[in-house]
């Protein structure tokens, strides 16, 4: 009882160091910034760096049209996601399959995390040039294509690890009971890959919005978060373009508490 | 008739009941390992020669290194003999696992995480296609029988190790096996834990009939729960002694101060060779 009481005591206590001191550094900084402090520290003006009073203002007073592009980034962040570690998975499961070609095979795929987004980015557009008449579709494909490729990357690395790095004996009690490599598959290597599929998508969620941001700037068809970023700074719209920076951030934090969620419940009960 | 040949057949009869009661036969059984650098052969056994009988608490005891979880697992067809044969109620010990008549106790618990203790249990008669309800109640007499009935919707990491190896030894038996081979099954618990699970070994051993085959590097362990205690030496593996236990049963803790159960384990300790 005594025990409980303290673990209790412990964790609320972690949970106000890790949760209230980041947001005690956020309110100091908005704070410095609105009473333009941070400006005089760091030389800038309120054209560049506009107040975060009017950031806000310009994010409620334009809410239709930054949801449509939130809309667009959203679409390709998630749908690059899914593809993305829907192909890493299912090249983890060819790799444990065939493993004298699957390490091997593993090494080439990981290359492909080294190929910098502005370079395939580009390369994308022109390849799916002939997918659609309608420029928007075959520029989300194109975007949802550099997605797909940095997230299958870490997906494929990740689930390999979770179906081959099992515990000692596991394969013996298996072997034991005289289990086809199919039963194998699917009563341990597929639930023991579970939390290595999380450590995948801790890397692979944040990467897809960034992926998915950066994508954009070089698409043919104009839309989504990153593109009115861009656009606004060419403009010298510069309160407009901070709206969409602010806007991205909240994508990609809100993307990352789902995750984490959803982590806690599926990974309920193990240590 | 006459009475050579009638003692000849009661002799026939004697021998057939004998070879009933053999469970595993183990003959000249050498098992090797190759270096994996391409140098000479490893040999973890030589010449083995063991009958185990149906029924029977038997212990393989010896230092690290004398091949006794070599000789365990090659009983249970998880390591393949180099020379020599085993057969298991005149099987091969690969027809008697397809049969799923093993069961199989490791050095640690091997629990699924991601499984409660009931689910961890029930996990092998899943892969048999026990219908659920029949799985259900099995699950339930197994916990019971281990003294874990509270603990079935807890998870692995909830427990404690000795708790985590009753479940171990919980999954094993609920398919009902023929034969119960245990690796070390104890060697990582502390002292009072461990006297405890000897207890409820004996017990469950009682009320199950299996035949046991407990392999150990604990004099006292092996004496204390065996009916016969198989003494392996090192380098190259072989059998240096088999001692006979004739301690009686039921046994409890108090045994172990008797001057009958010292003298064991000092005939025991004495049969070692090249330690």
């Amino acid at each position: 009882m005594w025990l409980e009481t303290k673990k209790k005591i412990r964790i609320t206590k972690q949970s106000v160091t890790t949760i209230l001191y980041p947001v005690l550094f956020g309110v100091l900084v908005a704070v410095l910034w609105q009473t333009q402090v941070l400006h005089k520290m760091i030389g800038a003006d309120t054209f560049t760096l506009p107040l975060p009073g009017r950031i806000f203002a310009i994010i409620s007073d334009n809410a239709p049209e930054i949801m449509l592009n939130v809309r667009a980034t959203v679409i390709v962040a998630l749908g690059g996601l899914v593809l993305g570690s829907l192909l890493g998975y299912l090249l983890a499961i060819l790799a444990t399959m065939f493993p004298k070609w699957g390490v091997g095979g593993l090494t080439v795929v990981s290359a492909f995390n080294a190929i910098p987004i502005i370079a395939i980015a580009p390369i994308l557009n022109n390849l799916t040039k002939d997918f659609s008449k309608d420029p928007n579709t075959r520029s989300m494909l194109a975007k949802m294509l550099v997605v797909m490729i940095m997230c299958t990357v870490s997906m494929s690395i990740n689930a390999y690890r979770g179906f081959t790095e099992l515990k000692p004996f596991s394969l013996d009690l298996m072997t034991s009971y005289a289990a086809s490599k199919t039963t194998v598959f699917f009563k341990l290597r597929v639930p023991n890959s579970i939390p290595y599929m999380f450590t995948a998508l801790r890397v692979s969620v944040p990467g897809s919005v960034i992926s998915a941001l950066v994508s954009e700037y070089f698409a043919e068809y104009i839309i989504g978060v990153g593109r009115q970023i861009r656009e606004n700074i060419v403009l010298a719209q510069y309160a407009t373009a901070w709206a969409y920076i602010t806007v991205a951030c909240a994508i990609g934090i809100i993307l990352y508490v789902v995750l984490l969620i959803v982590e806690g419940i599926l990974l309920k009960g193990r240590r | 008739m006459d009475v050579a040949e009638k003692s000849e057949t009661i002799y026939v009869k004697e021998m057939d009941d004998y070879k009933k009661m053999v469970e595993i036969s183990v003959e000249n059984l050498g098992v090797s390992f190759t270096d994996k650098e391409g140098g000479a052969p490893v040999v973890a056994l030589q010449n083995i020669n063991l009958e185990i009988m149906q029924g029977e608490f038997i212990s393989l005891l010896g230092p690290s290194g004398c091949g006794k979880t070599t000789l365990l697992r090659t009983i249970a067809d998880l390591q393949q003999p180099t020379s020599g044969k085993i057969s298991v109620r005149g099987e091969s010990p690969r027809e008697i696992r397809s049969q799923k008549k093993y069961g199989i106790v490791f050095q640690n618990p091997v629990l699924y995480e991601w499984r409660t203790v009931r689910r961890n249990v029930c996990m092998p008669m899943e892969m048999m296609g026990i219908p659920k309800r029949d799985r259900t109640a099995r699950v339930t007499k197994m916990l019971e029988l281990v003294g874990l009935m509270e603990f079935g919707k807890k998870y692995p990491h909830e427990l404690s190790g000795g708790m985590q190896q009753r479940v171990g030894i919980a999954r094993a038996l609920a398919i009902q096996p023929e034969i119960l081979l245990m690796d070390e099954p104890f060697s990582a618990l502390d002292e009072f834990t461990k006297e405890k699970l000897h207890e409820d070994l004996l017990r469950i051993w009682k009320k199950t009939n299996k035949t046991i085959l407990f392999v150990t590097h604990n004099i006292q362990e092996a004496v204390f729960l065996s009916d016969r205690v198989v003494v392996l030496s090192p380098h190259p593996g072989r059998v240096s002694a088999v001692v006979d236990i004739n301690l009686e049963r039921p046994r409890d803790l108090s045994i172990k101060s008797s001057p009958e159960f010292n003298a064991l384990v000092t005939k025991v300790r004495n049969s070692f060779e090249g330690v």
